[in-house]
């Protein structure tokens, strides 16, 4: 029985848990049963699906079974229902798509068996493999979208092989994210280190201006900010006006669509990230331990290295976890100043969520990307001395 | 007994939450196309005439073209376009799909299109295409096709070209010296598309890409590309705005863009007569006063007066150049999409 306190509690706590189930879980739950997913087919081709079950994948299918496929078609076209279906199979094939519109509207000449008409229409209809297919597709759950997402798929006999050289694109993207996230979380950590001491150290008037210069960016929309390293870095832009002006090049340099327009704008996002963690952690650590160690006989490069290093290591980890996880979601700035070669997997997600309408894919790869991130937060938990030092509870 | 209340109210609030949506149905109708010069002026001919006509208010919004709004609104059942402009493969697609009503033909006037304009879930509205275009301020003699926008050694600088596999991969081809009649035969064969996606190959170092209109008139503008392939109708307009970028016209790549209605929109019915009067020939005449506007509608795109006060019409140009197959981007967009997205992150 619960008392009066608690429940109190609850209620007070209620609309808050109801945010996060609202806004957060069911979102997340539903992206995650969309990547295993697999309704279309058993839904808008029911008795098609019951008639694959029975077959033994064996030969060809009965010729019910070709009748049954092509009038469920048909009545799922007529009431604008079969794209789904057709965008499943041809995701899993390229061509299937015009096959299947090939063969509904040749069917309805046909006099004598669905079947032969459908196969001397197009040979590809006497193939187990593609029956094969449509079988493994009649759900409930698909391991294809994950698969995909690592450049695998099933092949015809259900075994798990490479994707065709030119679609394997995932995994390299993934090591792109990390890569570039990583870049930047080093850029990031190692820029904000001596900030974050010197507006430690300042005079309290001048660490309220400091902050405010690192707070300021930090409030601009980062459009904005994007934009305006657009501006500067382009060809025509006031850094090559400078540079060409002062003879130091002949050729307007270029800066914009390269990885080094994304560093440079990606670390200007996010260096406000690391530099006020690590700064509330300088401010906590009292002069007192740095004078003992001098008054030991510590040299400078030792006392910063046995005794503060360590002791603003939390700061260093809680600044460079945050950086890093924002950096591995970043689509706006790649997009806008990298070049084609720059895109990170955000990129891809949304791409198949906006534009090629393929929800399960994107799904898959917003998953794994989660799960990575995760294992690699994970890792660097269990290896980075800071993490555990009691300045970041993960 | 407070745990129950507790409950209800959640219950309540939670309920509530939902309806709100449906509780905003009552709204302006609202059209939504590509934005740009086009869109201001139909805005004014055509949105805000069949107002003032009917007493409807009509307001509009810009998209690029992006689909996956459009499946998320029809499927969640909060529908709030009516109205929407879509690219023929694109207006092919989702009808299959069930995302855009049936045309209910007893509201539209069918006969008034030129062929082909009319389709299941479709309306013509406009005809647009791309050229290669350059500022002649800055580059007197720029490339003349496409073979020469390859020739980098001839023509330095950066191209832009629209990110997309759509278009892009019919110019490499006619690059490659496939000619225009035959560039869907080539690439429907997988060897085609090789042979396409090599030829970028030679070029993708020398490539930024588009995504909005409005891209390739500012980077051509601002010096960052030296050749663009862009829309024609922005690209005459730019240079009624003073600017030297001449179309070449036997660049042309072209296609028609349809009026759909969203399946489900709650003012279908007001929709189809909008879709009516949008391409009525009287708004479109207008409408041809401020714009160089390619309509669907046959008795304004063969009037002798709209094609020679607007020199710009694609249709006057159809024969210079190559007509986008919708057939072949029904069939191959979403796989062909998906390649190219692979090639260019590579």
């Amino acid at each position: 029985m619960m008392s009066r306190r608690n429940l109190l509690a609850a209620a007070l706590i209620a609309p808050l848990l109801l945010l996060v189930l609202v806004s957060f879980i069911v979102p997340l739950g539903a992206t995650l049963y969309r990547a295993v997913d697999d309704a279309e087919i058993p839904t808008i081709l029911p008795q098609t699906t019951a008639l694959l079950k029975q077959w033994d994948g064996k030969g060809l299918p009965s010729e019910q079974t070709y009748q049954s496929l092509i009038a469920e078609l048909r009545e799922a076209q007529e009431q604008q229902k079969a794209g789904p279906v057709l965008n499943r199979l041809n995701f899993e094939e390229t061509g299937l798509r015009s096959m299947l519109l090939q063969g509904l509207r040749a069917s309805s000449r046909f006099t004598g068996s669905t079947k032969e008409g459908l196969i001397a229409l197009n040979p590809r209809w006497a193939d187990p493999h593609f029956w094969g297919l449509v079988k493994r597709s009649t759900g409930p759950w698909t391991p294809l979208y994950f698969l995909r997402s690592v450049d695998l798929k099933l092949g015809p006999d259900g075994a798990v092989v490479p994707t065709a050289e030119e679609e394997a694109v995932f995994v390299k993207l993934f090591v792109r994210t990390f890569e570039i996230s990583l870049v930047v979380t080093l850029i990031c950590a190692v820029l904000a280190y001596p900030v974050a001491y010197t507006l430690s150290i300042l005079p309290q008037v001048w660490t309220n201006i400091g902050i405010m210069l690192v707070l300021i960016p930090f409030w601009t929309s980062i459009l904005v900010r994007t934009t305006a390293w657009f501006i500067i870095l382009q060809r025509e832009g006031p850094i090559n006006a400078l540079l060409v002006s002062l003879h130091l090049v002949d050729q307007p340099v270029t800066m914009i669509f390269t990885r080094f327009a994304v560093y440079l704008a990606m670390v200007h996002v996010l260096l406000p990230f690391a530099i006020l963690p690590l700064y509330s952690v300088m401010k906590g650590i009292k002069p007192d331990y740095m004078r003992a160690a001098a008054s030991l006989g510590a040299p400078g490069w030792r006392r910063f290295l046995r005794i503060y290093l360590p002791l603003t290591m939390p700061g260093v980890a809680a600044g460079a976890l945050m950086v890093f996880m924002l950096s591995v979601g970043f689509y706006i700035t790649p997009a806008l100043v990298g070049g084609s070669g720059d895109q990170m997997i955000s990129y891809f997600i949304a791409f198949f969520t906006n534009t090629s309408v393929n929800w399960g894919i994107a799904a898959a790869l917003a998953a794994l990307l989660m799960g990575m991130t995760g294992i690699l937060v994970a890792i660097a938990w269990l290896l980075v001395p800071g993490f555990r030092a009691g300045g970041v509870r993960v | 007994m407070m745990k129950s209340k507790l409950f209800v109210s959640t219950l309540t609030s939670l309920l509530l939450a939902c309806a709100l949506p449906s509780l905003a149905s009552a709204r302006d109708l609202m059209v939504v196309g590509f934005g740009g010069g086009f869109q201001d002026n139909a805005r004014k001919h055509l949105f805000q005439g069949y107002a003032t006509e009917k007493g409807v208010k009509v307001t509009d919004d810009v998209y690029n073209g992006e689909m996956a709004k459009l499946y998320s609104m029809v499927k969640s059942g909060d529908i709030t376009f009516d109205v929407i402009m879509v690219e023929a493969p694109e207006m092919v697609r989702a009808c299959e799909d069930g995302v855009l009503e049936k045309l209910d033909w007893s509201l539209i006037n069918k006969d008034k299109f030129i062929p082909g304009g009319s389709s299941t879930c479709g309306a013509g509205a406009v005809g647009w295409g791309v050229s290669l275009f350059y500022d002649q301020a800055r580059t007197p003699q720029g490339p003349a096709n496409y073979a020469d926008l390859w020739n980098v050694q001839k023509f330095p600088g950066k191209r832009s070209l629209r990110s997309g596999a759509k278009m892009t991969m019919e110019i490499a081809l006619m690059a490659d010296g496939v000619a225009m009649a035959d560039v869907y035969k080539v690439l429907a064969t997988p060897e085609g598309q090789k042979r396409a996606f090599a030829k970028l190959d030679e070029l993708k170092p020398h490539i930024v890409w588009w995504k909005s209109g409005a891209q390739p008139l500012q980077l051509v503008g601002s010096g960052e590309v030296a050749y663009a392939v862009g829309y024609v109708g922005r690209t005459i307009k730019a240079t009624e705005g003073g600017a030297k970028y001449p179309v070449q016209w036997n660049t042309l790549l072209f296609s028609f863009d349809y009026w759909s209605v969203v399946r489900n929109s709650p003012n279908k019915a007001e929709a189809m007569k909008l879709v009516n009067f949008m391409t009525d020939e009287k708004p479109l005449m207008n409408l041809a006063q401020d714009w160089a506007v390619s309509p669907a509608t046959a008795s304004v795109a063969n009037n002798p007066d709209v094609i020679k006060k607007n020199p710009g019409m694609v249709a006057s140009h159809s024969k210079e150049g190559l007509f986008i197959s919708t057939d072949f981007w029904v069939e191959n967009g979403a796989d062909l999409e998906a390649k190219f997205n692979a090639w260019v992150a590579k």
